[in-house]
């Protein structure tokens, strides 16, 4: 650590003078409460710094293996995960200041959003594509480890994380694609949650607590849309948080000729 | 000390006693070689993060493209009265759809189970080390060939159900 020197209060001469230097010291002294080390590093030690000192980025290591950096290794389809994943929880939340989970506003919202929200379209557009494109590509992912042996000791556990992140996204994707509230919505939901009903002897329970309801209706309408808004993203970012920090754990990425 | 018989007939220089004796030699490389996993590693900032925060842009532009050039699906009004014919789910469920036209239980329920329970216990099955970090490797390729194959049939099933599905989920050309 490389915690440069400020000024402290205590028992200097410049301070017993009053608000000047206290003014004159502050910029300096309030960027280095933010950074501890320089963000546009100069040389080996801050670069290492930079990575290691920042919230943001001290889940990857200081320094990454060569074979990591190779884009066939991966192909970034963990990154574009999660870049989808980022896109969809912005785009949502611009969508949700227009949504309204009822039966008798929410279609209207959609032609709204065509018709009079600036950008509307475009808006919905990119949560649509991008909701596809993180099914597809979180899938592929899934592919990459297994084609690859990632998913070996000593990555097991991260492995059934990632399970739980392949079902989470399926369950978010779903649950998003009812409330749009028109007739494709509609009916892939009764068709999707027909199916929990064919689970023995608790399936029509299962259904019953999805739908809140015999039908799909106004109840099932109000849990998709909190459990698409809340909970499964929620859940999502707990278990990304515990997947990257057990990629670190794990010793990076699978790599030949380590064990 | 060995003795003195024990000694090999040939001695390019008389030998001390009580110093140990190594063989070196020079090979083409710019560092010593005696930590080389160091030397393969590079700094994360910055070739990590410019690739990573350049790979973020084109995911991005990518999808901002899409956004721009299609636009999402949107049909009439939810009529709980009138199902379209065929109702069709996602299409990431259309494969257990098409399953489920013929077992109820075995394609909504039992294989995802199955396929859920099977790839949950796949690491702890294929425990011995070999083979990490390297695509479709010789030592695993019975893994590969399961995987590939259950892959396989559950994108043909979602093939069929999504393009080749018409009314009653009969089997129709999609052109």
């Amino acid at each position: 650590m490389s915690v440069r020197k400020v000024p402290t209060p205590s028992g200097t001469d410049s301070t017993r003078a009053g608000l000047g230097p206290t003014m004159r010291t502050l910029p300096r002294r309030l960027w280095r409460s933010i950074f501890r080390s320089n963000p546009l590093p100069r040389n080996e030690l801050e670069r290492s710094q930079a990575v290691a000192n920042n919230f943001f980025f001290h889940i990857p290591s200081a320094k990454v293996h060569e074979h990591t950096l190779r884009p066939a290794t991966t192909f970034g389809l963990g990154l574009i995960s999660l870049y989808t994943f980022i896109i969809l929880c912005v785009s949502g939340v611009l969508l949700m200041f227009y949504y309204v989970p009822t039966p008798e506003q929410a279609y209207d919202r959609m032609l709204d959003l065509r018709g009079a929200v600036f950008f509307g379209t475009f808006l919905r557009n990119l949560h649509r594509w991008a909701a596809h494109a993180m099914v597809a590509v979180v899938f592929l992912h899934m592919m990459r480890v297994f084609l690859t042996g990632a998913h070996k000791p000593p990555r097991e556990f991260n492995w059934l994380v990632g399970l739980g992140l392949l079902v989470l996204t399926l369950a978010a994707s779903f649950t998003g694609y009812l409330l749009p509230w028109d007739q494709l919505a509609y009916w892939a939901i009764v068709v999707g949650t027909s199916i929990a009903g064919y689970a023995p002897l608790v399936g029509d329970e299962i259904r019953f607590f999805l739908l809140g309801d015999d039908v799909v209706g106004r109840e099932a309408l109000l849990r998709f849309y909190v459990l698409h808004c809340v909970v499964l993203p929620l859940f999502i970012s707990a278990l990304v948080g515990l997947h990257f920090w057990r990629i670190r754990k794990d010793g990076g990425l699978a790599r030949p000729g380590r064990d | 000390m060995p003795r003195p018989d024990e000694r090999p007939s040939f001695e390019p220089f008389p030998l001390e006693p009580g110093k140990t004796y190594g063989l070196m030699a020079v090979v083409p490389a710019r560092t010593p070689a005696c930590e080389t996993r160091t030397e393969e590693q590079v700094q994360a900032w910055p070739a990590a993060l410019v690739r990573e925060l350049l790979l973020f842009v084109v995911t991005i532009l990518v999808l901002s493209l899409a956004a721009l050039l299609f636009d999402a699906p949107l049909e009439g009004l939810a009529n709980p009265l009138h199902p379209p014919n065929p109702a069709k789910a996602p299409w990431y469920f259309l494969g257990l759809q098409e399953l489920v036209s013929y077992s109820a239980f075995w394609g909504g329920v039992g294989i995802p189970a199955i396929m859920l329970l099977v790839a949950a216990a796949a690491p702890y099955m294929e425990w011995r080390p070999g083979g990490e970090g390297v695509w479709f490797h010789k030592s695993r390729s019975a893994a590969n060939w399961i995987f590939l194959t259950v892959v396989g049939c559950l994108g043909f099933l979602t093939v069929v159900g999504t393009f080749f599905r018409g009314e009653n989920w009969a089997l129709v050309m999609p052109w």
